[in-house]
């Protein structure tokens, strides 16, 4: 690991200064620290919550000056929705809830002198440390598929310049094109997203391209809500949405971006305009500091988010694997509620009470046709357990649907505000 | 002389962030340090279990849709939800929260909820 100290001081004027001020900073003056690897929604819930408690140092490192949210990202693709409205700067964070931002990259962790550095070259110690990185993608195991092939066949699965190249071909395909969705295999980001993807590209090629078609590639035989889907895109785009599960053709093993084609293990599909959403694994940094096991995911403690690989490292959001939890921003930000309230108790001896874990997705079939589900969670046996669950039905009323809808928009700013600060 | 010694540590710590920011060049966008004035959150159980309304209901009291809750009295939030812990309707995501939630546990975040509303009316 890098040494900061000897590396960045020796001979600069302010170089003594730094030697007194880092530990000054780092340490808090007795203040317990608790440094934040990812801006986005798991991490910043945490240092938010953690922040709000006033007596604890928060650092929160994050490279991306904004943060575009990847929920209603697919209402932006299609043209429901500007991605100014899904992006959110870390500022109110700071002046609101006392959190220092550094605008960096963490490059390695040394869990023994509990420290993490940063792509800049600083070291910052910790008390305790929370990852949230979210995905990465498993490239390589779709031939031909990489990151310079996502510049050609986006997966806009991060949401961000990825969604606006989707968004661009999207717009500039010709009316009778095929645009083709590979959808990942389990565990992913989002179960129902492709889904809803899927159905809001209808709704928009209804208007202005009706004689496309949406092929879906499944890697999977059944698929998150599927009834609630299929039942939608025969009431709502008859006949636009095909989608092929991995039983009838082996899912989809190669790109070729040149020739613009899809090839599963029979086949071989031509595509106007291709979405590939890989297989995901825990975000790079995961890996890098020995928080995943062989699954690719971070396993951890169901109540304090604790890797149960790396002690004082606690990891929240997408990264995690170990129970039923969907990887959703509601189950991030509800598991970093619950992380920042253990971390507390440990750090300050505050109160500690068993967590209580949700999730609930809100998902458009069309702009006034939206499902919801909610769950509830709770630790068992070391892991994450569903306790309930309700989902929409088939056959609810328009009015509903509607009002399922109209709920959704409801969620989204005041979900928002919770992460990025506002409201308190 | 708690406040002085806060508002020293607080300049202090600002001189060094912006040192520390010309000498590495990586952007501490603000650091603000924990004003005086505000008092620390409660970290009381029904703090904990209200911190999870945050994530749908609007904590200004404002909010489109779904209804907020800043300004309900313990007696209306605990009535709220049994009826919601009791039907599906008119929603499963209430009904879903009420059933994970011990009576002791709605009464602790009632009245966590009512405080914070009285605290907030205070001039
Ligand atoms: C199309 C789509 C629709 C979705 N719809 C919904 C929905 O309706 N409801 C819902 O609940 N969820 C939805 N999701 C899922 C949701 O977006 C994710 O589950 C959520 O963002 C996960 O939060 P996270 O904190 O784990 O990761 P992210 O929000 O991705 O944040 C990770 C952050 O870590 C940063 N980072 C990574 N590595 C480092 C490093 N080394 N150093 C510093 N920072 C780093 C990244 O820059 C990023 O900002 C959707 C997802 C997609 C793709």
């Amino acid at each position: 690991m890098t040494d900061w100290t000897r590396r960045q001081i020796g001979g600069l004027a302010g170089g003594a200064l730094l030697a007194v001020a880092a530990p000054h900073i780092v340490r808090g003056q007795g203040r317990a620290k608790v440094v934040v690897i990812g801006g986005g929604i798991g991490g910043a819930t945490v240092a938010r919550y953690l922040g709000d408690m006033k007596s604890i140092d928060v650092i929160l490192i994050e490279p991306n000056s904004t943060h575009v949210t990847c929920f209603f990202s697919n209402l932006y693709l299609a043209g429901l929705r500007s991605l100014a409205s899904l992006t959110f700067g870390l500022e109110t964070l700071a002046e609101g809830h006392g959190i220092t931002i550094i605008r960096d990259r963490a490059v390695a962790i040394d869990p023994a002198g509990r420290a993490v550095e940063l792509r800049g070259g600083t070291r910052l110690s910790y008390d305790r440390l929370v990852v949230a990185p979210g995905i990465a993608f498993k490239f390589g195991e779709i031939e031909g598929y990489d990151e310079a092939a996502a510049k050609i066949m986006p997966h806009a699965w991060i949401a961000g310049p990825q969604s606006e190249l989707l968004r661009r071909q999207l717009e500039s395909m010709d009316d009778g094109g095929v645009f083709v969705i590979a959808a990942p295999p389990n565990p992913f980001r989002c179960p129902p997203a492709p889904y809803e993807r899927a159905s809001l590209a209808a709704y928009y090629f209804k208007q202005f391209k009706p004689k496309s078609k949406i092929l879906i590639l499944d890697a999977k035989d059944k698929f998150s809500g599927q009834e609630l889907f299929q039942d939608a895109w025969s009431r709502h785009y008859p006949g636009m949405i095909e989608w092929l599960p991995s039983q009838f053709t082996g899912a989809i093993k190669a790109v070729d971006v040149a020739a613009r084609s899809v090839v599963t293990e029979g086949e071989t599909f031509r595509a106007a305009v291709a979405n590939i959403i890989p297989a995901q694994k825990a975000g790079l940094i995961g890996e890098k500091a020995g928080l995943t096991d062989a699954s690719g995911w971070c396993p951890v403690d169901p109540v304090t988010f604790e890797s149960t690989l790396q002690p004082g490292i606690h990891v929240v959001g997408d990264s995690i694997i170990g129970g039923d939890m969907p990887k959703s921003a509601f189950s991030a930000n509800s598991q970093a509620k619950a992380c920042a309230f253990a971390i507390a108790a440990s750090l300050t001896g505050s109160p500690q009470f068993p967590p209580h874990l949700f999730n609930s997705c809100y998902t458009f079939l069309a702009p006034d046709d939206a499902f919801t589900n909610a769950l509830t969670f709770a630790p068992e046996g070391g892991r994450i357990k569903t306790v309930k669950m309700f989902i929409s039905k088939v056959g609810e009323s328009a009015e509903v649907r509607r009002r399922t809808a109209h709920h959704a928009v409801g969620w989204y700013s005041a979900f928002t505000a919770d992460v990025f600060g506002g409201g308190s | 002389m708690k406040r002085e010694r806060a508002a020293a540590v607080l300049s202090r710590a600002k001189g060094l962030a912006a040192e520390i920011r010309w000498f590495l060049g990586i952007s501490l966008s603000a650091t603000l340090l924990f004003p005086e004035s505000a008092a620390p959150a409660d970290v009381s159980q029904g703090a904990q279990i209200a911190a999870t309304c945050a994530s749908c209901h609007d904590q200004t009291g404002g909010g489109q849709a779904i209804p907020p809750i800043a300004a309900l009295d313990e007696q209306a939030i605990v009535k709220a939800m049994l009826a919601f812990r009791a039907s599906e309707s008119p929603s499963l995501v209430m009904h879903a929260v009420a059933l994970s939630l011990s009576d002791d546990e709605v009464a602790a975040t009632a009245r966590f909820l009512a405080d914070r509303a009285n605290a907030g009316r205070q001039p």
